[in-house]
C-alpha cells in the first residue's frame, strides 16, 4: 500500500516538473498530465500487483505456480491436468491443506511461448509465498525453465517433463521429475511391439517437431534396432506442433506402406491425426502405436488393436488403481465434476501434487515441525519414495523418478462407451532405465534380444 | 535544453525504478531491447520504407549469441559486438538486393526473407534446437564470473547506458546529411538521383544500421531471457516492432524507446488482469494511428515530425 | 513411377485448393481497393469457427447431416455480410490515399483485435467437426485411400476461379469493378458509385476467406493461432501470383502446394521452409509476381 502511495506522489511530482521546465508550452496541460499519469498508473498497478508479501512462520497460504496449457491445440492435453489440479487442491484444502496451510495455485498458460513462460516464472518466484513450481507440460518449456530453477533456487517439480535431456547432467539440485522419462517409456513400446508382432519389418514414424518428438523417435528406433536389427525405418515425419492438417503426411505414410506406424503426437494434434487418418485406412493397413493414445480414448473412436499406453502407470482403470479406494474416489469425483474420466495427464498431475505434499511432510519431520524453506523442500524431495494414486515413485540420485510402465491395446468394453486398454503389461520402471549418469542411447545399444525375454509378457497384468 | 533535462530525468527514473520493484528489471531490460529494434524500424520508416521483417535481425543476433556461446566465447562485450556485427552482416547481404524495392514490395520481400529465416530456425532441429530453441548461458563480464541476479543487474544498466549512447549516435546520424537524405528519398527519390546522390547506397547504409540496431536488441533480449526461440523471427514479432515504432512516434529517437517502455509496462500490468492482451494492443494501435499520428512522443513536442 | 506421381499430384492439388481460398480474397481486395489486408487470415479462421459451431449445433439437434454442407456456405455468407461492410466502412475507408505504412498498421491492429475476439467468443479449446468429410466417403487412387472431400475441395476451388473470371468478364458488376481497378478517378467522374463497389469487393473478399475457412474445417481442426499461420501463407501465394491476379493466385497456390508436398516426400525437415523459399525465389526473379505487371510509380 505504501508503494501505491509513493507512486501516486511520484506521478504528481512529475506533473509539477513539467510546469517547472515549461514542457507544457503550447500544449494543453491535461494531455501531458494524462500521459504521465497513465504511465505511472500502469507502473503503480504493476508494482502493487506483484509486491511480495513478507514471509511469516506458517504462511496464510501456500502458493504453487502450476504451468500447463490452457489454450490452443495443446489444451486438449493440458486442461485435464489443470482440472486434476483443481480437484486435488480442493480436496486437500477441504482436509485443511498441506500441513494445515491452505493451498493456492496460480496457473500459467504455456501457450504464450517460452518468453512469456519465463517471465511468469520469474514473477512468481519473486513472491516468497510461492515455494514450489509445478512446471511444465511441454518439454521445450521444461528445458527452458530448468536452468532458471537452479539459478533462482526454487524447487521445480516437472509434472509432465519426460524428456531425458532434462536431468542428463545429473547435477540438478532444484529440478525434480516424479514421473518417468522418455527412455523407459519408449523402450516399453518397442518391447511390447516385438512381443505382439515378432515379424515386424518396416516402421514409419510421425512425431511432433520438437524435443519430445525427436527424442521418442531416437529412443524407439534405437531400442527396435537393438532388439531386432533388421527393422527398417521407411519414413520419419515431423509435422509442426499444432499443425491442424495431416492429409499430406497421411498420404506419405500410405505410400510407404509400413508394417507399423508409431506416433507420439498428443493433444488436439493427436485427435486431428486420428480423425483424419482413420477414414483413410491407416489403422487397417498398419499396426498403429499411439504412445499418448489413452488421452483420446474418450474423445475419438479408436478401432481395436491400437497399441496405447499411459507413459507411466497412471491409468485410472488399471488393476492397481481399481484396488486403491482413494483412486476410485478421485476418478468418480473427476467424472462428476468434469464429465469424463481422468486421463493420464490428470493422474500425473494428481500424483505430482501428492509428491509435493509428501515433500512438505518429510521436510517438516526433518527440521522439527517448522515451516520448511525452499532449500529444505528440495532436500526432502531428494531420494524420496512416495506412494501415488497408481503406484510408487522412487526418486533417484539424479532427481529422476522411477515409475512402472503400463502398455496395452485398445479393446471394446461392454461397460463403457469408449474403448479401454486390454492385454496389458506392467514393466518395472527400474528394469527399463539406464544407470545414473549413463548415456541412454549408448545403454540402449547394448541391449540384446534376450533382455526382452526376461520381462513380463502382454496380457500378464490383470 | 529542456529536452535534455527531460531525457536525463527519464533515464535516471528508469535507473532507479528496479530498486523500488526488483521484478521490473527484467521487463525494463526487454523493453529497451525491443526499443532498439523498433528504432531500427523507425530509421527505415523515415525513408518511407516499412519493413515487416526486422524480427529476423533480432533473431539472427540472438541466435549468434547462442552459437558463439556454444563454440566457447563467453565474454559479454565480445558476444555483444560479434552478434551485432552478425546482425549487420545479414542486413548487408539481405539489404543489398532488398533496397532496390519500394513500398508494398519492400514490405513483402522483407516478410518473405524473415519467414524463411523463421522456418529454417524452426525446422533444423539438429542445428538450432528447432522450436525448443537454444539456451544462452550467463556470460563473464571482463573475465569475472557473475551469479545470475548480479549479471541481470549489470545487463540492465549496460542496456540503459547503451540506450543513451546509441540513441545519441543515431540522433547525430539522423541529423547528418545521410539522415536527411532518407527523408528526401521519401519525398522525391528521382530528384535526389539527379542531384548526384546515390539513393541505393544511402538506403543500404540505413538498412545495415537498422539491422545492427535490431541485432543489438536481439542480443540483449537473448541475454535477458536466457533462451532464444524461432518465435523471435515470426512475422507477428516484426509487426509488433513496427507497432512500437509508430506508437512511440516516428518523430525521433526517444519515440522508439517510449513506445517500447509504454507497451511493456502496460503488458505487465494488463496480464495480471486479463488474457485479451492482443485486443488492447490492437485497439491502441488503431486509436493511435487514427487520432495521434505523431505517436506518444508527439504529445511532448511541437516539432513538425515527418508524418506517415 | 506412375504410382509415385499420382499421390504427389493429388496431394499438391488438395493442398493448393485450401491455400487458394485463403489467398484469392486477399488478392481481389488488393486489386480493387489497393489495400493489403493483414487481417485476412483472421477472417479465414472466423469463417472456420462459425462453420464448426453451426455444424456442432446441427449435430446436437440431430438434424440431417447433409445440412452441414449448407452450413459451410451459409457461415461464409454470414461472416461476409457482417464483417465486410463493417470493416470496410469503419476502418479501411479511412486509409484510402494514405501511405502503405498506415494501411498495413491499421489492418495489423485489426488482426490483433480479431484474434482476441475469436478467443473470447469461441473459447480457446480446439474444435473438430468432420460430418461433411465422413458423409462423402473415400476412394482408392493409385493404391492410396483419399477422401472424396479432398476432391470436392479441388472442385470447389476450380469453381471459384471460373466463377470469379465469369463475374469479372461477363457481369455488369464485373465491368464496374474492372473500371474502378483501372482508373479510380475516371470511374468516379463518369458516375460510378465507387464507395458501393468498394464495399461489395471487400465483402466478396471476406466471403472467399470465410468460405476457405469453412471448407477447411472438416479436414483440419480449428484452434487459436490458425489466423496468423494462414495469413502469411496467403501472403506468400498472393505475392507469388501477383497481387490482384486471380489466375495468378491459382497458379501460385499450385506452386506452393507442390513445393510443400515435394518437401514432405523428399526432405521432410524442410516442409515449412518450402512455401517461403518459393516466394523468395519468385519475387527475386519477378518482384511483381508471376502475373503481375509493373505499375508506374507516381512521384
Amino acid at each position: 500500500m505504501a508503494l501505491k502511495g509513493i507512486s501516486i506522489v511520484a506521478a504528481r511530482c512529475l506533473s509539477s516538473l513539467d510546469l517547472l521546465f515549461r514542457l507544457d508550452r503550447g500544449l494543453p496541460q491535461s494531455n501531458l498530465r494524462l500521459v504521465v499519469d497513465g504511465l505511472v498508473g500502469a507502473l503503480a498497478i504493476g508494482v502493487v500487483a506483484t509486491t511480495p508479501v513478507a514471509a511469516q512462520e506458517k504462511p496464510s497460504s501456500l502458493g504453487l505456480g502450476i504451468f500447463t496449457f490452457t489454450s490452443g491445440p495443446a489444451a486438449a492435453y493440458g486442461m485435464p491436468g489443470k482440472n486434476a489440479a483443481d480437484l486435488m487442491i480442493d480436496e486437500m484444502n477441504a482436509k485443511g491443506g498441506i500441513e494445515g496451510v491452505p493451498v493456492k495455485a496460480t496457473y500459467v498458460d504455456e501457450a504464450q511461448g517460452a518468453q512469456g513462460v519465463i517471465a511468469e516464472y520469474r514473477r512468481l518466484a519473486a513472491d516468497a509465498q510461492n515455494q514450489v513450481m509445478v512446471a511444465a507440460l511441454s518439454s521445450a518449456n521444461c528445458l527452458a525453465l530448468a536452468p532458471l530453477a537452479e539459478q533462482l533456487e526454487v524447487p521445480t517439480v516437472g509434472w509432465n517433463c519426460d524428456t531425458h535431456q532434462l536431468l542428463m547432467d545429473g547435477k540438478s539440485k532444484y529440478v525434480f521429475r516424479p514421473n518417468g522419462n522418455t527412455v523407459p517409456e519408449f523402450i516399453a513400446y518397442a518391447i511390447y511391439l516385438l512381443d505382439r508382432k515378432p515379424g515386424v519389418k518396416t516402421v514409419a514414424i510421425i512425431n511432433p517437431d520438437y524435443a519430445f518428438g525427436h527424442d521418442a523417435a531416437k529412443i524407439f528406433t534405437a531400442a527396435l534396432k537393438a532388439l531386432k536389427p533388421d527393422v527398417e525405418i521407411v519414413a520419419e515425419l515431423y509435422p509442426k506442433l499444432g499443425a491442424p492438417n495431416y492429409q499430406t503426411e497421411i498420404s506419405r505414410l500410405a505410400t510407404a506402406r509400413p508394417d507399423v506406424v508409431f506416433s507420439n503426437l498428443w493433444g488436439a494434434d493427436l485427435e486431428n491425426f486420428v480423425r483424419q487418418a482413420a477414414p483413410r485406412g491407416i489403422f487397417t493397413s498398419s499396426q498403429v502405436i499411439l504412445a499418448l493414445g489413452e488421452t483420446v480414448l474418450q474423445r475419438v473412436p479408436l478401432p481395436d488393436g491400437v497399441i496405447v499406453g499411459v507413459l507411466g502407470d497412471g491409468w485410472w482403470m488399471s488393476p492397481d488403481a481399481k484396488a486403491n479406494p482413494e483412486t476410485v474416489k478421485f476418478a468418480e469425483a473427476y467424472k462428476t465434476r468434469f464429465g469424463e474420466y481422468p486421463v493420464f495427464p490428470s493422474i500425473k498431475m494428481a500424483n505430482t501434487l501428492i509428491y509435493v505434499k509428501a515433500a512438505y511432510k518429510a521436510a517438516m519431520l526433518k527440521n522439527g515441525g517448522k515451516w520448511p524453506t525452499r532449500a529444505e523442500l528440495a532436500d526432502a524431495m531428494k531420494d524420496s519414495k512416495v506412494t501415488t494414486l497408481t503406484g510408487t515413485v522412487q526418486t533417484r540420485a539424479d532427481n529422476d523418478g522411477v515409475v512402472d510402465q503400463i502398455v496395452g491395446v485398445t479393446v471394446k468394453a461392454p461397460a463403457q462407451q469408449f474403448p479401454v486398454i486390454g492385454d496389458m503389461v506392467r514393466y518395472k520402471g527400474s528394469s527399463l532405465m539406464p544407470q545414473v549418469g549413463q548415456d541412454p542411447l549408448a545403454w540402449i545399444a547394448t541391449l540384446k534380444p534376450e533382455f526382452a525375454k526376461s520381462l513380463p509378457k502382454p496380457g500378464s497384468y490383470k | 535544453m529542456r529536452t535534455i533535462a527531460a531525457a536525463a530525468i527519464a533515464v535516471l527514473g528508469l535507473a532507479v525504478l528496479p530498486i523500488a520493484a526488483p521484478w521490473l528489471q527484467f521487463v525494463l531490460t526487454l523493453a529497451i531491447a525491443k526499443g532498439f529494434a523498433a528504432l531500427g524500424v523507425a530509421v527505415l520508416l523515415r525513408a518511407g520504407l516499412i519493413s515487416i521483417g526486422h524480427a529476423m535481425f533480432f533473431a539472427a543476433s540472438a541466435y549468434s549469441v547462442a552459437f558463439l556461446a556454444r563454440v566457447g566465447i563467453h565474454d559479454l562485450g565480445l558476444l555483444l559486438i560479434l552478434s551485432v556485427l552478425a546482425g549487420g552482416i545479414v542486413g548487408a547481404v539481405v539489404g543489398s538486393f532488398l533496397v532496390r524495392y519500394r513500398a508494398i514490395f519492400f514490405a513483402m520481400l522483407n516478410l518473405a526473407v524473415s519467414m524463411v529465416c523463421y522456418a529454417l530456425c524452426a525446422k533444423l532441429y539438429g542445428l538450432t534446437g528447432g522450436t525448443d530453441g537454444m539456451p544462452v548461458p550467463v556470460p563473464t563480464v571482463f573475465g569475472v564470473e557473475l551469479a545470475e541476479p548480479a549479471f541481470k543487474s549489470v545487463l540492465f544498466y549496460l542496456s540503459l547506458a547503451l540506450m543513451v549512447l546509441v540513441g545519441l549516435s543515431i540522433q547525430r546520424y539522423l541529423n547528418s546529411p545521410l539522415g536527411h537524405a532518407l527523408s528526401a528519398v521519401h519525398t522525391n527519390e528521382i530528384r535526389l538521383e539527379y542531384l548526384g546522390i546515390p539513393v541505393w547506397a544511402i538506403l543500404l547504409i540505413a538498412y545495415v544500421i537498422s539491422a545492427a540496431l535490431a541485432g543489438l536488441g536481439g542480443a540483449i533480449a537473448g541475454f535477458a531471457i536466457g533462451r532464444v526461440v524461432p518465435d523471435f523471427a515470426f512475422w507477428t514479432a516484426s509487426g509488433h516492432l513496427v507497432l512500437i515504432a509508430v506508437l512511440g512516434g516516428i518523430g525521433g529517437v526517444p519515440g522508439a524507446f517510449i513506445g517500447a517502455l509504454f507497451l511493456e509496462l502496460l503488458h505487465s500490468a494488463a496480464v495480471t488482469v486479463t488474457d485479451s492482451w492482443n485486443l488492447i494492443v490492437g485497439m491502441t494501435l488503431i486509436i493511435v494511428i487514427m487520432f495521434m499520428p505523431q505517436g506518444i512522443y508527439g504529445l511532448f513536442t511541437r516539432k513538425e515530425a515527418s508524418s506517415l | 513411377m506412375l504410382n509415385a506421381i499420382i499421390p504427389l499430384l493429388l496431394d499438391s492439388l488438395a493442398s493448393a485448393a485450401l491455400i487458394f481460398f485463403a489467398a484469392v480474397g486477399m488478392t481481389l481486395v488488393f486489386s480493387v481497393l489497393r489495400v493489403l489486408n493483414v487481417a485476412h487470415g483472421s477472417l479465414y479462421s472466423i469463417g472456420g469457427y462459425v462453420a464448426a459451431s453451426i455444424c456442432l449445433f446441427i449435430a446436437s439437434r440431430q438434424l440431417s447431416p447433409y445440412l452441414s454442407f449448407a452450413a459451410l456456405l451459409f457461415s461464409a455468407v454470414f461472416v461476409a455480410a457482417i464483417f465486410g461492410p463493417l470493416i470496410e466502412r469503419g476502418l479501411v475507408r479511412w486509409t484510402y490515399g494514405k501511405s502503405e505504412a498506415v494501411q498495413i498498421l491499421i489492418t495489423f491492429g485489426l488482426f490483433l483485435v480479431l484474434e482476441d475476439l475469436q478467443r473470447l467468443i469461441f473459447g480457446v479449446q480446439s474444435f473438430y467437426e468432420d460430418t461433411p468429410m465422413r458423409l462423402l466417403g473415400t476412394t482408392s487412387i493409385g493404391g492410396v485411400v483419399y477422401l472424396n472431400y479432398q476432391i470436392f475441395l479441388i472442385g470447389m476451388a476450380v469453381l471459384v476461379v471460373v466463377g470469379l473470371r465469369l463475374l469479372i468478364n461477363h457481369t455488369r458488376l464485373g465491368r464496374l469493378i474492372t473500371a474502378v481497378v483501372t482508373d479510380r478517378e475516371m470511374a468516379q467522374s463518369i458516375g460510378i458509385d465507387t464507395n458501393r463497389i468498394f464495399i461489395l469487393a471487400f465483402s466478396l473478399g471476406v466471403f472467399l476467406a470465410a468460405l476457405g475457412g469453412a471448407l477447411a474445417t472438416p479436414t483440419s481442426g480449428i484452434a487459436p493461432g490458425l489466423g496468423a499461420d494462414t495469413m502469411v501463407l496467403a501472403f506468400a501465394v498472393a505475392a507469388i501470383g501477383g497481387l490482384g491476379q486471380i489466375e495468378g493466385a491459382a497458379v501460385a497456390s499450385l506452386i506452393v502446394g507442390l513445393a510443400r508436398v515435394l518437401a514432405i516426400y523428399l526432405a521432410p525437415s524442410l516442409d515449412a521452409v518450402a512455401p517461403y523459399a518459393a516466394m523468395l525465389v519468385v519475387l527475386l526473379i519477378r518482384p511483381y509476381g508471376l502475373f503481375g505487371s509493373v505499375t508506374a510509380r507516381r512521384i
